[in-house]
């Protein structure tokens, strides 16, 4: 429709100009038909919103805490080369005043997660400016949004490496060789100091690289980063994820190591989707088991890891409701080092929504 | 109590997700989108597109269950940064999610 709607005005254009008509008036008209092309152009880049909803519940050690989730992703393809992308979290937390006692309080938190604008080079390089999550192993980049993650709280470990998780500062990244036996890529990356509310970033630099083997989907990748303000910390890990083709089979896991201590994630995941069907009652149910550990080397403050040494074994069920909506509930034990141990229960619903941000035909 | 007040929230939770889920399979779909399990043309660069989908996407998410091509071209250009993506591989993809 748009190309019949340019077309007559293209031809009224040349109408009017053969009658003679004014300059100004043609420029305008010129003007109105490449905008009316442009977003008709545009209809094949349209932009979308998508995320996820959900609430999620938590009970540790007697201590319960609510929150209703809403992670939006927009994204707004400018041209072929150009992509402007966000992701937000905007979350209520509820809880009792006392921990375990008196009346329940909430509060509301907002965080811009990534505000970036790729530039999409060639074949082999993106160039990303503004805010992004910082590439070091794999949970922060690629498995934290809620409607991936299948346990819903996060590794002890992920903060290692991570900074504050958000960067302000520039990124290069993608896939150097790209065959069909093997695929390398990476990730490099500069942050700059940010001290702005809801805008904060560490001063640091880093790199992921991985080795990703399609015909196994294996991968492999090591991640580095050196903080660069206040005093100096080096940080590493290695992170690994392998979901064999002839089972709905997954299995993950990192390990990092920084100044503050180390310690491991592993992960596994089996959809029961080969017993009696991926849309049957059975076949939707997903059981999830985590082993993690953390081991504390030195107390440095503000890292965000636990103060002691620290050992959950995780088990979770997911189930996948049609529509998008998923359903997960998880048992941990938590064992410090030095305090008392703790049970923790967590249950949860997502839905993941995908929309464009203007209507239009399904073309 | 604790216990009582967690599933006075999370199964009135199960049941509303059931319901809805009961409701929007009740409606005929309207929105122009198709199905990635659906049955597609079998061309040779849509099942190799299939592959690429489960090599690379299938790493960190589930297919999504239904996608209307323009969603899908806005998706897969965000997918090219986020997933490092050759190219080819977003070319492939795209032809799989809209043909």
């Amino acid at each position: 429709m748009d190309c019949v709607r340019d077309a007559a005005r293209i031809e009224e254009f040349i109408g009017w100009r053969s009658r003679g008509l004014v300059p100004a008036k043609a420029f305008r008209i010129f003007l109105l038909v490449f905008l009316a092309s442009s977003f008709a152009r545009a209809q094949e880049n349209v932009p979308i919103i998508s995320g996820g909803l959900g609430f999620l519940g938590s009970s540790s050690g007697g201590v319960n805490i609510f929150q209703p989730v809403l992670a939006p992703v927009i994204a707004i393809p400018l041209s072929d080369k150009f992509l402007i992308e966000s992701r937000a979290d905007i979350r209520g937390v509820v809880f009792r005043e006392q921990g375990t006692t008196g009346p329940y309080h909430g509060r509301f938190f907002g965080t811009l997660e990534y505000l970036q604008l790729d530039y999409n080079a060639n074949s082999h390089l993106t160039i990303t400016a503004g805010r992004f999550l910082t590439p070091f192993g794999i949970y922060t980049e690629r498995l934290s949004p809620i409607w991936i993650n299948k346990l819903q709280d996060a590794p002890l470990i992920t903060p290692i490496g991570t900074g504050m998780a958000y960067n302000n500062g520039f990124m290069l990244r993608g896939a150097l060789i790209s065959n069909s036996t093997y695929s390398l890529n990476y990730a490099v990356y500069f942050s700059t100091l940010s001290t702005l509310n809801k805008l904060q970033s560490q001063r640091g630099a880093g790199y992921r690289v991985g080795v990703f083997l399609p015909y196994t989907r294996l991968e492999v990748g090591t991640s580095y980063r050196r903080t660069l303000q206040d005093t100096r910390l080096n940080s590493v890990g290695v992170d690994f994820s392998w979901l064999p083709y002839r089972a709905p089979l997954g299995i993950k896991g990192e390990w990092a190591h920084s100044p503050s201590g180390h310690g491991y994630w592993i992960q596994a995941s089996y959809r029961l989707s080969q017993l009696t069907g991926s849309d049957s009652g059975w076949g939707r149910l997903e059981p999830v088991f985590r082993m993690q550990q953390f081991f504390r080397s030195k107390f440095i403050t503000n890292d965000f890891l636990p103060s002691s040494n620290t050992r959950r074994p995780e088990f979770g069920l997911n189930y996948f409701l049609p529509h998008e909506i998923r359903l997960n509930a998880s048992y941990s034990r938590q064992y410090f080092s030095h305090g008392t141990d703790v049970n923790v229960w967590d249950f949860g619903i997502t839905y993941r929504f995908l929309f464009p941000l203007w209507p239009g035909g399904s073309k | 109590m604790n216990r009582r007040l967690f599933t006075a929230i999370f199964l009135p939770c199960c049941l509303i997700a059931f319901l809805f889920c009961a409701a929007q399979e009740a409606q005929p779909q309207s929105r122009g989108k198709s199905s990635v399990h659906a049955a597609k043309p079998a061309s040779g660069a849509t099942s190799e597109g299939e592959r690429r989908f489960r090599t690379n996407c299938g790493r960190c998410h589930n297919p999504p269950e239904d996608i209307s091509p323009r969603e899908a071209r806005a998706v897969i250009r965000q997918m090219r940064v986020r997933a490092m993506l050759s190219a080819e591989d977003e070319r492939l993809i795209l032809q799989y999610l809209a043909p």
